[in-house]
C-alpha cells in the first residue's frame, strides 16, 4: 500500500518535473532573448560609472573575487593565510577610494555608482557599521545599569517592529530633517546609515544570544586571574559569544545583501535598480524573465559565496579542530 | 562603587537626552524652515487619490484617515492569507524533507536552497511581471478563471497584485518555515518514529499524530518570528502596486509632506500588528503546551 | 608564623533567610594546608569563594594577605587580592577558545604586563612540572579532564600566587584521573604553598593537610589535625560524616 503511494508520488513528481523541464527548454530555445543581459553586462557590474573609469570598480570586484577564491581554496597555512584577514579589512576603504576617487584618481559622484558594485558596497559598508553598533547594543541590553538596559532594549524592539522599507524610506526623508541645516549627506551614505541602524538591532539580538550561551563560570575564572571587567569581556566573553553567534550573524549578512535590493524602490541603481531601469527601456520591453533569472543567478552566487566564506571562518575559528 | 554606577547612569542618561535634544532641535529648526508644524489635523482632509483595491467603500474624496484604514485592511488581508498558506506550504515542505521518497526529499531541499538565496523583492517582481501578468485567459472547470486581469475563484475576485504579493510571501516564508519544521522534526528522538512504526501506524499518520505534536513546542517560537517577518515583508507590496498600508502611507507622505507624523502612524500600526500576531501565537502556544502537558 | 587569611564571624545569607555562612571564624597560616570538609550544602564552597571576593559578605570581615574584605569593600581590594591568590574550580573553567599555552599566559601578559616570551617560558616550565608539556598547543576540548585540571592549576600558578584555593578540584573527574591531579597538589604542598582545599578525598586530607576543618550548615563544627580528626573526631556530626564517606 505504502509502496504504491510512494511510486505514485514519484511518478507525479517526475511528470511535473518533465513538464517544467520541457517548458523551460522550449522557452530557452524559442522564446528567450538574452541580449538584454549580454549587451548590458557593464551596467549590471558598475552602473553608469564613466566608461573610461570603469576599470576602478571592476578592479575592486576582481580583487574581491580573487580574495574569495584564495580564502576558500588557497594554501591552508603560511604567510598568505596570515595576511588574509588584514587584506579583507582593507577591501572596504580600498573600494571607497576606487569608487569615490581623490588621492590621484578622478572624483566620481555617488550618483554614478551602481550595479553589483553598489550592492556590494552597501552590504559591506552597512555591515561594517552595524556589527560594532549591534555588539554595543547587545552589551547595553545585558548591562547592570537600568538606564543603559532600558534604552538599548527600547531601541532594539522598536527597530525590530518596523519593516525595513519604512526605515529606509524614512532614512532618506528624515535623516536630513534631524541634521543641522546646511549639513547634507548623500543618498548612498543615508542608505548605508539606515541599513546599519536597522541591521544593528537584529545583530544585537544574535550577539545577545551568544553572550547568554557563555556560562557565568567563564567570567568567574577570568575574574579570579585578576583581569579587569573590560578585559574579561574583551578577551574571554566576547570572542566566545561572537563565535557562538556566527551562524546567525551569517544569516544576517546574507539577509543584508538581499535587502540592499530594497533600495531599488527608493531609486538607487544598485543591481535590481539598474535592471528596473533597463526593463523600462523600449528596446528591452517585456524581457522580464531573462533579467530576473539572470539577477536571481547573480544574487544566488553572491549569497552562496558569502555563506561559504562564513562557513570557512567558522571552521577556522573552531577551537576543537585538530591543532596538529 | 555604588556612586560610580550612579554616575555612569546619569552620564548615559544625559548623553541620550542631549542627543535627543540635539535631534529634536534640528528637527524644529528644519520644520520652521519648511513651514510645516507637527500635527494630525491633515488626517481629516480629503486624500484625493484613488485606490485600486478596497475592502470597504472608498472614494478619493474620503479622508486620509479612511485611505490609511483601507490600506490597513488590505495589509491585514494579504498577511492573514499569507500566514495560512505559508504555514501549509512550510509544514508540507518541512515534512517532505524527512520523507522516505528521495525525489520528494531533494525537491523540497532544492526549493529551500533556491528561495532563501534570492531576494524577496526580486521574487515578488517575478511573480507579478512574469507569472501573473503573463497569464493567458484560461477558465479551469468553470469555477476558477485565470487571466492577467486577476483570478476569479468561486465568485471571489482576486487582483493580480494581491495574488502576486500573496504567492511571493507564501513561497518565501514557506521556505523559512520548512527549515524550522525540519529542525523541529529532527529534534524529536528517532525512537518515537520506531515506536509508532512498530505499532503499525502509517508514516503520514505517525507524522501527524506522534511526531509533529512533539516537535511543536520547539517550532512555535521560531514560527512566531517568521510570522512577524511575513507581516513586515508584506510592505514590499508597494513594488507591484498593491495598495497596502505602507503604499498608502508612502503616497500620503509624498502628498502632504508629513513624514514624521506618517512615520509615527506607521510605527504604531506595526506595533499593533505585531501585538496581534505575537498575542495570538502566545495564546496558541499556551493552548498547545497545555494540551501536551495534560496528556502526559 | 604569620597569618595568610583571617576570617572573623563571616555571615552570608541567601534569599528566604538560608544562611550559607553562619558566623565562621578561622585562621590560615602561611605555608599551611587547610582541608575543608563537610556534607554538600554545608557552606564550604561558599566560604572559600569569599576569600577572593567571588561571593560577597553580609557580615563579618576577612583579612586576606593584609587586604580587608567585608560587606562594603571596594572592587579595587578584590582585584588586589585576586592578583595574589590563585583558584582552581571543580569544572576546570579553562577558556575553550584559547590554546593551553594562551590559557596560561593570558593573565601574566595582560594583568602583570610580563613579556610574552618570558610568560611562555614560565608556562612551559609549569606544564613540565604538571607533566603535560606536550599538550601546550592543543585546545582544552582536546584534553582529558585530569589534564585540563592540571592546566587550570598551572594557569593559577603562573601568576605566582601566595595562596592557592581549591574548590573540589577532583569532583568532576573520572576516578582513574583523580590521582594525577592530587599528585600535582601534593607536590605543591611540599613546596610550601599556602593552600585551602575543599575536597572529599579523605586520603589526601589525611596525608597532606596540616589541619582539617569540618563544616555543617554554615558553621565550623570542629578543626583538628588530621590524625585526631580521622581517628578520634570530637563531634558526633563529624563522626557520622566520616562514617558515610568511608562506605
Amino acid at each position: 500500500m505504502n509502496r504504491w503511494l510512494d511510486r505514485g508520488i514519484t511518478l507525479l513528481l517526475l511528470a511535473l518535473l518533465g513538464w517544467a523541464g520541457w517548458s523551460i527548454l522550449h522557452w530557452l530555445l524559442v522564446g528567450a532573448d538574452w541580449s538584454v543581459v549580454t549587451t548590458n553586462l557593464p551596467l549590471y557590474a558598475v552602473g553608469s560609472f564613466p566608461a573610461d573609469q570603469r576599470w576602478r570598480p571592476l578592479l575592486w570586484m576582481a580583487a574581491l573575487i580573487t580574495l574569495t577564491l584564495l580564502t576558500l581554496t588557497g594554501p591552508k597555512r603560511g604567510w598568505v593565510r596570515r595576511w588574509l584577514p588584514l587584506v579583507w579589512i582593507a577591501m572596504a576603504p580600498l573600494g571607497l577610494w576606487l569608487l569615490a576617487g581623490g588621492l590621484g584618481l578622478l572624483p566620481v559622484g555617488t550618483r554614478s555608482w551602481g550595479g553589483l558594485t553598489l550592492t556590494l558596497l552597501l552590504t559591506g559598508g552597512s555591515g561594517a557599521l552595524a556589527l560594532p553598533l549591534g555588539i554595543l547594543l547587545a552589551l547595553g541590553r545585558r548591562s547592570e545599569l537600568p538606564v543603559l538596559r532600558w534604552s538599548s532594549a527600547a531601541y532594539i524592539e522598536l527597530m525590530r517592529a518596523v519593516p525595513l522599507i519604512a526605515v529606509l524610506f524614512f532614512g532618506q526623508l528624515l535623516i536630513p530633517l534631524f541634521l543641522p541645516p546646511g549639513l547634507e549627506i548623500n543618498r548612498v551614505l543615508r542608505a548605508v546609515v539606515a541599513f546599519a541602524l536597522f541591521a544593528a538591532a537584529y545583530i544585537a539580538e544574535d550577539v545577545r544570544g551568544g553572550l547568554q550561551a557563555i556560562p557565568p563560570t567563564q567570567r568567574e575564572a577570568a575574574a579570579v586571574l585578576g583581569l579587569s571587567p573590560r578585559q574579561v569581556l574583551q578577551l574571554v566573553v566576547l570572542p566566545q559569544a561572537l563565535r557562538v553567534a556566527l551562524p546567525s550573524l551569517t544569516n544576517q549578512a546574507v539577509g543584508l545583501l538581499q535587502n540592499t535590493s530594497l533600495m531599488a524602490i527608493l531609486g538607487l541603481v544598485e543591481l535590481l535598480g539598474i535592471s528596473r531601469s533597463l526593463l523600462a527601456n523600449p528596446a528591452f520591453i517585456g524581457r522580464y524573465l531573462e533579467v530576473y533569472l539572470w539577477l536571481a543567478a547573480v544574487y544566488w552566487l553572491a549569497c552562496s559565496a558569502m555563506a561559504l566564506l562564513a562557513r570557512h571562518l567558522e571552521v577556522q575559528l573552531d577551537p576543537a579542530r585538530s591543532a596538529s | 562603587m555604588r556612586q560610580r554606577r550612579l554616575l555612569v547612569q546619569v552620564g548615559v542618561a544625559a548623553l541620550l537626552i542631549g542627543l535627543l535634544a540635539l535631534l529634536v532641535n534640528n528637527l524644529a529648526v528644519n520644520l520652521i524652515r519648511t513651514g510645516l508644524g507637527l500635527g494630525f489635523g491633515w488626517l481629516g482632509r480629503p486624500a484625493g487619490f484613488a485606490l485600486a483595491e478596497t475592502a470597504l467603500p472608498y472614494a478619493p474624496s474620503d479622508s486620509y484617515l479612511w485611505a490609511l484604514t483601507i490600506g490597513w485592511l488590505n495589509s491585514l488581508k494579504v498577511i492573514a492569507a499569507g500566514l495560512v498558506l505559508a504555514t501549509g506550504l512550510g509544514v508540507a515542505a518541512g515534512a517532505a524533507r524527512s520523507s522516505n521518497n528521495r525525489l520528494l526529499r531533494s525537491l523540497a531541499a532544492g526549493y529551500v536552497a533556491l528561495i532563501r538565496q534570492v531576494p524577496l523583492l526580486l521574487q515578488l517582481l517575478f511573480w507579478y511581471f512574469v507569472a501573473f501578468l503573463g497569464l493567458p485567459s484560461v477558465p479551469i472547470g468553470g469555477l476558477i478563471r485565470l487571466s492577467n486581469q486577476g483570478i476569479q475563484l468561486l465568485g471571489l475576485n482576486l487582483s493580480v497584485e494581491f495574488c502576486a504579493v500573496l504567492v511571493g510571501l507564501t513561497v518565501f516564508t514557506g521556505a523559512s518555515i520548512a527549515e524550522i519544521v525540519r529542525g523541529g522534526i529532527n529534534a524529536v528522538p528517532r525512537g518515537q518514529w520506531e515506536a509508532f512504526r512498530s505499532l503499525g501506524l502509517g508514516e503520514g499518520l505517525g507524522l501527524r499524530r506522534i511526531v509533529l505534536p512533539q516537535a511543536l513546542p520547539a517550532i512555535l517560537p521560531a514560527l512566531t518570528s517568521q510570522y512577524l517577518n511575513l507581516a513586515k515583508n508584506s510592505t514590499l507590496a508597494i513594488a507591484v502596486g498593491y495598495a497596502d498600508l505602507y503604499a498608502v502611507s508612502d503616497t500620503t507622505i509624498t502628498q502632504t509632506g508629513r513624514a514624521i507624523e506618517g512615520f509615527l502612524l506607521l510605527l504604531l500600526s506595526f506595533l499593533l500588528l505585531n501585538l496581534l500576531i505575537s498575542g495570538g501565537m502566545a495564546a496558541f502556544n499556551r493552548a498547545v503546551l497545555g494540551r501536551l502537558n495534560r496528556s502526559r | 608564623m604569620t597569618v595568610a587569611i583571617r576570617a572573623t564571624d563571616l555571615v552570608k545569607s541567601y534569599s528566604q533567610g538560608v544562611r550559607a555562612l553562619d558566623g565562621v571564624t578561622l585562621e590560615v597560616n602561611r605555608g599551611e594546608v587547610l582541608v575543608v570538609m563537610g556534607p554538600s550544602g554545608s557552606g564550604k564552597s561558599t566560604l572559600i569563594r569569599t576569600f577572593n571576593g567571588l561571593e560577597s559578605l553580609d557580615g563579618g570581615a576577612l583579612d586576606v594577605l593584609g587586604v580587608r574584605l567585608d560587606a562594603t569593600h571596594a572592587e579595587r581590594q578584590v582585584r588586589e587580592i585576586r592578583k595574589r591568590v590563585g583558584m582552581v574550580f571543580q569544572q576546570f573553567n579553562l577558556f575553550p577558545h584559547l590554546s593551553i599555552l594562551d590559557n596560561i599566559t593570558l593573565a601574566p601578559i595582560k594583568v602583570q604586563q610580563r613579556a610574552k616570551a618570558a610568560a611562555e617560558q614560565r608556562a612551559m616550565d609549569l606544564l613540565d612540572q604538571m607533566g603535560i608539556r606536550e599538550q601546550a598547543h592543543k585546545y582544552p576540548a582536546q584534553l582529558s579532564g585530569g589534564q585540563q585540571q592540571r592546566v587550570a592549576i598551572a594557569r593559577a600558578l603562573a601568576l605566582d600566587p601566595e595562596v592557592m584555593l581549591f574548590d573540589e578540584p577532583t569532583s568532576a573527574l573520572d576516578p582513574e584521573r583523580v590521582k594525577e591531579v592530587l599528585d600535582a597538589m601534593r607536590q605543591l604542598a611540599k613546596g610550601g604553598m599556602t593552600m585551602v582545599v575543599v575536597t572529599h578525598e579523605l586520603g589526601f586530607a589525611r596525608e597532606v593537610a596540616d589541619r582539617v576543618m569540618f563544616m555543617d550548615r554554615g558553621q565550623v563544627v570542629e578543626t583538628s589535625d588530621p590524625e585526631t580528626f580521622f581517628s578520634n573526631a570530637r563531634e558526633e556530626r563529624s563522626r557520622r560524616f566520616l562514617n558515610q564517606m568511608q562506605h
